[in-house]
């Protein structure tokens, strides 16, 4: 077993609630509940949570590698550069930061899947997309900054 | 009114005015609005249908939140509270107006900072230096290379390096908790060997993030700190407290 050290990894403080992904059990969990009130739609919110808590994850995950690449000296053009090229290509080497890079490799599929994550785009707009594949790494962008 | 209900962000003082330009859950925004009761006011707005915990509704939520504090205390509700009505909204304000009140002004220049403890996976080499298990199983591991000495060398690390975690959580909540006006416990986060919120006057916020960031700092080998705040008051809405575990050790 090899020790690495990864300087940069520790003491991740964002000094505001700027991860949604932090405080999302206080969000879910914590805050006043009225008896009367219902959670409607939420049937199934402790499954919902974990779901949640991944896609939100994986979301974080893509703006923290967006926010890296924004601060990287890249070569080539950045508008031409997609946040799912980035994951598999070498910015998310430099980065260094194990765990992202961890929870980055399972997060395509995961995205699409869980909850909030497709559903952020109105469906009516979906064939639209189809239709204009040129157009696919733009819908991905967007899907990031959702 | 809608056939799907008001969905209810926070209890306010009357006359809490509502943020400009800022919308609710839902797509497009829900519009705000703000019902009265006394000395009390709901922030209220339609309950989308197909309401879910989405990333967009959740930030709607929380950003709405922490824009009503800076206009005074603030009862968050819990993400996805509906009621099936105005009327309800305002019979419920009416029926615990004192305890309301009370709470907001228990709450009033405070906020909550969350602080969650994990164990520090890069300190591998610190476990092996100073763990005797560890390296006894280590050097066993290389003598007889198998996959039932590999396990076990993981478990002991992996125990090591949460043990190192709690230890280090019992610390910084000691040191920091005199800081705070109130401490409640956080719901069970996999991963965290600590989750602990903490209820912090607004003018010592600064100096309570920067005395955990110099611990945090002290003790990068042992734990990695997150810290996030400041926040809505999501933990301390209740008047009374829990106790806080610190897993894992």
């Amino acid at each position: 077993m090899t020790a690495t050290t990864y300087s940069d990894e520790v003491v991740a403080c964002p000094p505001r609630a700027g991860t949604l992904y932090d405080v999302l059990e206080l969000i879910l969990d914590r805050g006043m509940v009225i008896d009367v009130f219902i959670r409607v739609s939420l049937v199934g919110i402790e499954i919902l949570k974990i779901d949640a808590r991944i896609v939100v994850a994986s979301v974080d995950t893509y703006l923290r590698f967006a926010e890296a690449c924004n601060r990287l000296d890249l070569e080539r053009d950045s508008g031409s550069t997609t946040v799912p090229e980035l994951i598999g290509g070498g910015a998310a080497k430099s980065i260094g930061k194990r765990k992202v890079r961890r929870a980055a490799e399972s997060v395509g599929d995961t995205v699409r899947k869980a909850v909030g994550g497709d559903d952020d785009e109105e469906p009516e707009e979906r064939p639209k997309k189809r239709r204009a594949p040129a157009r696919g790494s733009e819908s991905r962008r967007r899907r990031v900054e959702a | 009114m809608t056939a799907d209900g008001v969905y209810v962000y926070a209890i306010t003082r009357a006359g809490t005015a509502l943020p400009e330009g800022q919308g609710g859950v839902g797509s497009p925004p829900a519009r705000l609005r703000s019902v009265r009761q006394g000395r009390l006011a709901a922030v209220i707005s339609d309950a989308p249908p197909d309401l879910r915990a989405r990333r967009r509704d959740l930030l709607a939520h929380q950003d709405l939140l922490m824009r009503l504090m800076d206009e005074g205390p603030v009862l968050p509700m819990r993400f996805g509270m509906v009621a099936p009505g105005e009327d309800a909204v305002l019979r419920q304000l009416a029926a615990d107006e004192s305890g309301h009140a009370a709470a907001l002004k228990r709450l009033a220049g405070c906020h909550e900072i969350n602080l969650k403890a994990l164990a520090a996976e890069d300190a591998l080499a610190d476990v092996v230096a100073e763990d005797g298990t560890v390296r006894r199983l280590r050097d066993a591991a290389r003598r007889r290379p198998g996959y039932e000495a590999s396990l076990r060398l993981g478990e002991a690390v992996a125990a090591a390096l949460a043990r190192r975690a709690s230890d280090a959580g019992r610390r910084v909540l000691r040191e920091l908790t005199p800081r705070a006006r109130a401490v409640a416990a956080g719901p069970e986060v996999q991963g965290c060997a600590l989750n602990v919120s903490f209820l912090v006057e607004r003018d010592a916020g600064d100096a309570f993030l920067a005395e955990a960031h110099r611990f945090a700092s002290a003790n990068r080998g042992h734990v990695e700190l997150r810290l996030a705040g400041p926040l809505p008051c999501y933990s301390f809405v209740a008047a009374e407290a829990r106790p806080v575990p610190v897993g894992g050790g």
